[in-house]
């Protein structure tokens, strides 16, 4: 297909709608429908798509989309939609649902600020809001990262080792709305990257069954715990998926973390989404000077790369966790579990830095205010706002 | 890298531009982001938007800081601030009708370039009736711009003619991480080809096009005298407000109201309808009420001025219908079934007493009398009608005969106008009676219509055989009439042609023919009563003269000559002349001849010396002022033109008795470009039932039936319901729906726009169905 210029909305839309598309020998694709801003483009984009065996289910919310997405799923059919801030609010009772049936359905959640007061530019919280609840959560810096994610996503989701919903993250306006040159797969590649989709516990006419019935504690519980061990089988999935993508079409997406100068790094920083894009730009700038930055970008975050990161963090002594979301009375949501990776290890200082909120526009001069503070830092304290303009 | 910041208004196409422009540089190999800073006041608001062109991966994702070129959409936008981190050798493009000299001030030692994008969008009909766009014109400025900037040596003229279409490329180092201010811009020449390409890419049409290229040719580049002050950065904003203090509901307030380049206002235009009325009848009101079918308002709103909407609403060649919007849409609208069915169902108001002393004397009960009276009457004065007939009604009564405009329908509405304060008097008025009149009376208008017939001698035989139209109709009408087993030749081809045919075939003729010296398309008659003749059997010849009647083996036959049109005359109407050949000359077997050549007003009633001019009374004459109206003044022969003239000639007389002028002054007449058409649904006009032609032509019965009412249909409130209601508002209250930010408001009938929060957007006059709200520059 070579390089298209397009919008990070419309290379999403694209995205999955090749990748329903792939499942048509199989038992089709559905999407359920429903527009937000910023998302809005990506409900447009799959409603114009012409699917050879699939629907695109308009409805009256967000709730009900991913309703549609269970229903969908639940009879075998590669499902997936999309949304943000509050729509995904809305979505919630459902998204946990999806979860706990063990759906592998794909949600992209633009990211949005939950409001009020009203604000429709980037923040995590939105997406962080259901990190409890049984998805795997991918958080990505760019256009091409978004879509290669995507195809990932799918692929992870439907393993039959794991059998989870995935949530596929990007920033809302900086990715969304801008306009940049990405790789589109070829249908072709994505039909031999894709295998059909197969859900084991689909609903059978020849197999009547209930799915989701009340439960007492101990079968709760052994639920749960299934769905930590598939958690827990997740990376090295991930990494077959990377492999096999690399395979197909010759490049390797980053997995569940990427390290930057890890080697002889003092100071690192731990960023994800497009944040992480300009704190490679400082490390890059800074390290030309001489100074030990290394960078952490954290895309995994459920589940939480807990392993890697400590393997990553090599001879660092402060990390730098930068949260454009906030968990109201306590602070970063990435950083307290960067914190419970390290609890123990008292030469190393983690600390938070909040940055960006509400769309807050994230320069290399901010990240650079932060890293001068940070590489003064002999301990670390509560949370830092860190304020930009407009 | 090269960093580009457009600042401009939601709605104005800026993210676009940056778009197309990332575009351009895409298609050249190059990796590009575009991207705008959106929020949530949407169209109108002051919006900024990046481009950033590079050779290598772009991984900035923060908004552009230091911009090398900087484009200002919208010139109230020009401001210092522009220069915000602007570096001193990049360009800064403005969309202004000012030349780059204008901004020395502002822009010292600046390399400033300046178009007039807007008139160049506005000329291509670029954007919406609203909202000119003018993204795809400033392309072109672009496209000139950025490849001039590329060259080693930047423009210090206007205009580098004969540049050639490729120019050098370079390419560009690997941006730095963080900018620094001592960078050079740079720019790959961008050629008028680039932007050709990128347009199709989008595909932007050829309007988008010519602009662009008008543009790229047209743009004026300077570098402005005196040293460029170094780069500034962003100032940093007002400390944020805490939400608990105040406001809690949001935001700061924002008065968007002073974003705003243009303001929407309202206007109530001239309905085309009410325009073309010969009796100014206010049409659209009279529809609207029928939408409510409400026949009696519908009714009373006629009244206002005229008395006979019966008789209009069967008789009238209605031009409102062929000045009607919807005529360019689908089809006009059924005004004259309309006004007939209002006439016809509406309630007749009660009688109304005289209530001022002053006399008035009306001569002639034509249409032009009767309307002269009834509206000298309704404003207060005692007014006698002189009718030398024993009958009112004039040409209404002798020359319409019953099965267009049944005696029942006229006498209703001469008995509505009597019981105004009218007292009729049948007296034939001669010109010592005038004298008289004046004498007696404050004020006399005249209006005896059109007496002496215009002849054709057609030789000795047609003594006894050839008859006059009107008096053809008059004398059928009193029954002294009978055209049984004739041939029958009507001569013209007006309304009394039509009427004196149909008439004579109702009448026993064997056959009925119609001989008119030019073609069917310069025939005067009302199209329908042409087509209603036609189908009754009645022939037509047109392009033939009558020349005379001869005898011959017992029986009568006229001879006559075969016509050719020629160029068009005065009036516009092309001339006939003689068609010269073999066949120029044939008979036609006829026993009777009725000529219905028009006729000519008798003004041997008027003193001695006295000339009529519309418009105009005699004073000084008489003892008391003499008004004219009618076919007696001015030959425009309609029913409606006469009611019109009659009514004039009653605000005429007011305003010389009083002084009082009740002349109305209309506003400007809505055309069909005022009118939002794609919002209306097509729907066929609903038109009037009539009795087939078998039935009709062995009586006298009302061939016309208009539109009937049945249990399940109601023709004329749908018919009226397809009535556009062109430049007058009826309350659709589409503008407040459609209004994005809610500031504009209607209560009763008073809308109230809020312009302290109106940003301008235009969307309130782009979806007014009717042209009554529009935008004006602030």
């Amino acid at each position: 297909m070579g390089k298209a210029l397009i919008t990070g909305n419309h290379a999403a839309g694209y995205a999955l709608s090749v990748c329903g598309e792939a499942n048509r020998s199989a038992r089709g694709c559905v999407a359920g429908a429903y527009p937000i801003t910023p998302q809005t483009e990506i409900v447009e984009y799959l409603r114009g798509f012409n699917f050879s065996r699939g629907r695109v289910v308009p409805v009256e919310s967000e709730h009900s989309a991913m309703a549609v997405c269970i229903g969908a799923a639940l009879n075998g059919a590669r499902a997936f939609t999309a949304s943000s801030a509050n729509g995904l609010a809305y979505m919630v009772e459902n998204i946990f649902a999806a979860g706990y049936y063990r759906l592998p359905i794909v949600l992209i959640a633009v990211n949005r600020t939950l409001g009020p007061p009203w604000n429709i530019w980037v923040d995590q919280g939105d997406s962080l809001m259901f990190r409890d609840a049984a998805w795997i959560q991918f958080y990505t810096e760019s256009h091409q990262d978004l879509v290669d994610t995507v195809l990932l996503a799918f692929r992870v989701a439907e393993d039959p080792r794991i059998l989870l919903p995935v949530c596929v993250a990007l920033d809302g306006f900086v990715v969304s709305h801008t306009l940049m040159g990405v790789e589109l797969p070829e249908q072709a590649q994505v039909d031999r990257f894709l295998p059909p989709c197969h859900v084991p516990h689909r609903l059978r006419v020849d197999h009547p069954a209930t799915v989701g019935g009340l439960t007492w504690p101990k079968e709760t519980a052994h639920h749960r715990r299934q769905i930590q061990s598939a958690m827990e089988r997740v990376p090295e999935v991930l990494e077959e998926a990377l492999d096999e993508f690399e395979k197909v079409f010759g490049r390797r997406p980053d997995g569940a973390l990427r390290v930057e100068h890890a080697e002889d790094a003092e100071q690192m920083l731990v960023a994800c989404n497009t944040m992480a894009r300009t704190a490679r730009r400082l490390v890059e700038s800074r390290q030309s000077e001489g100074e030990k930055l290394g960078l952490i970008k954290l895309k995994m975050f459920r589940p939480f790369p807990r392993r890697q990161l400590r393997e990553a963090v090599g001879k660092a002594k402060r990390l730098g966790v930068l949260d454009r979301n906030h968990s109201a009375g306590s602070g970063g949501v990435f950083w307290g579990e960067v914190a419970a990776t390290f609890q123990g290890r008292s030469d190393l200082v983690v600390q938070n830095y909040i940055v960006g909120l509400g769309g807050g526009d994230v320069t290399p001069e901010v990240l650079g205010m932060i890293a001068d503070d940070l590489q003064t830092r002999m301990t670390a304290g509560e949370p830092i706002w860190q304020e930009v303009g407009v | 890298m090269i960093e580009m910041t457009l600042y401009g208004r939601g709605g104005q196409g800026g993210v676009t531009l940056a778009k197309l422009i990332a575009s351009t540089y895409f298609n050249r190999g190059k990796h590009v982001q575009a991207f705008g800073v959106y929020a949530a006041e949407r169209s109108g608001a002051p919006l900024q938007a990046y481009v950033r062109i590079d050779d290598a991966e772009i991984t900035n994702h923060n908004q552009v800081r230091t911009p090398d070129h900087v484009i200002v959409l919208d010139r109230t936008l020009i401001a210092p601030n522009i220069l915000d981190g602007h570096k001193p050798d990049g360009w800064i493009l403005l969309n202004t009708p000012q030349p780059p000299e204008a901004f020395a001030e502002m822009f010292p030692g600046r390399n400033v370039a300046c178009l007039d994008a807007t008139s160049i969008a506005v000329a291509h009909g670029l954007g919406t009736r609203t909202v000119p766009i003018v993204n795809t014109t400033l392309l072109g400025a672009v496209a000139k711009v950025l490849g001039l900037a590329a060259s080693p040596d930047a423009p210090r003229t206007r205009s580098a003619p004969g540049r050639p279409e490729a120019l050098r490329t370079r390419d560009l180092p690997r941006a730095s991480d963080v900018p620094r201010t001592s960078d050079v811009p740079k720019a790959i020449g961008l050629t008028f080809k680039d932007v050709t390409e990128t347009l199709a890419q989008s595909k932007f049409g050829g309007a988008n096009l010519e602009a662009a290229r008008e543009a790229f040719e047209s743009v004026r580049l300077e570098k402005l005298p005196g040293a460029a002050a170094a780069p500034k950065a962003r100032a940093p904003g007002a400390p944020p407000k805490d939400l608990l203090d105040a406001d809690v509901g949001g935001m700061p307030a924002i008065r968007t109201g002073n974003w705003a380049t243009r303001q929407p206002q309202r206007h109530q235009l001239t309905p085309p309808c009410n325009h073309a009325c010969p009796a100014g009848n206010d049409i659209q009101a009279f529809v609207q009420a029928l939408q409510r079918n409400d026949a009696t308002e519908a009714l009373s709103i006629l009244l206002v001025t005229t008395p006979l909407p019966g008789v209009c609403g069967r008789v009238c060649p209605a031009p409102c219908m062929d000045a009607c919007n919807r005529r360019i849409f689908d089809e006009s609208v059924n005004i004259r079934d309309l006004e007939r069915y209002a006439a016809d169902h509406g309630e007749l108001p009660p009688p109304t007493q005289p209530r001022r002393e002053e006399r008035v004397a009306v001569v002639g009960s034509g249409p032009a009398g009767l309307s002269a009276a009834y509206h000298v009457a309704r404003l207060g004065y005692p007014v006698t009608l002189f009718e030398s007939d024993k009958e009112l009604g004039g040409v209404l009564r002798t020359g319409i005969p019953a099965y267009r405009l049944p005696r029942d329908v006229l006498d209703r509405e001469i008995r509505h106008i009597l019981s105004c304060g009218v007292e009729p008097c049948h007296k034939r008025v001669t010109r010592a009676d005038l004298v008289e009149l004046t004498q007696r009376f404050a004020a006399v208008f005249l209006a005896t219509g059109l007496q002496q017939a215009r002849g054709m001698d057609l030789g000795p035989e047609a003594d006894g055989r050839v008859i006059e139209g009107l008096d053809f109709l008059d004398r059928a009408r009193r029954g002294e009439e009978s055209t049984k087993q004739q041939e029958v030749i009507i001569v013209g081809g007006g309304n009394t042609a039509m009427d004196a045919a149909r008439t004579a075939l109702r009448l026993g003729a064997r056959h009925v023919r119609i001989v008119y010296r030019r073609s069917r398309e310069e025939m005067p008659a009302i199209r329908e009563e042409i087509d209603e003749a036609l189908e009754e059997g009645i022939a037509l010849d047109e392009l033939v003269q009558p020349l005379r009647i001869f005898r011959e083996k017992g029986a009568t036959m006229l001879t006559c000559q075969r016509m050719k049109l020629a160029e068009p005359d005065a009036d516009g109407r092309r001339r006939s002349v003689p068609h010269v050949g073999e066949d120029s000359h044939f008979d036609l077997r006829c026993d009777r001849v009725i000529l219905a050549l028009g006729q000519s007003a008798d003004v041997g009633i008027l003193p001695e010396g006295a000339e009529v001019r519309e418009g105009e009374a005699l004073v000084g004459m008489t003892a008391a002022p003499v008004f004219f109206g009618g076919d007696f003044a001015s030959n425009e022969g309609t029913v409606s033109a006469a009611i019109g003239s009659g009514r004039r000639a009653a605000l005429h007389i007011h305003r010389t008795l009083t002084g009082e002028d009740l002349f109305p002054t209309p506003p400007p007449v809505a055309g069909p470009e005022q009118i939002t058409m794609h919002i209306f649904e097509h729907a066929p006009r609903h038109d009037g039932r009539a009795i087939p032609p078998a039935a009709r032509r062995v009586s006298f019965e009302e061939v016309r039936r208009g539109l009937v009412d049945d249990p399940v249909f109601h023709p004329a409130e749908d018919e009226a319901n397809r009535c556009f209601s062109c430049g007058v508002c009826n309350l659709c209250d589409r503008c407040v729906h459609y209004c994005p930010e809610g500031v504009l408001l209607r209560c009763g009938e008073e809308f109230q726009f809020d312009y302290g929060q109106c940003k301008g957007c235009g969307v309130c006059a782009s979806v007014c169905p009717r042209g009554v709200v529009y935008m004006t520059e602030l």
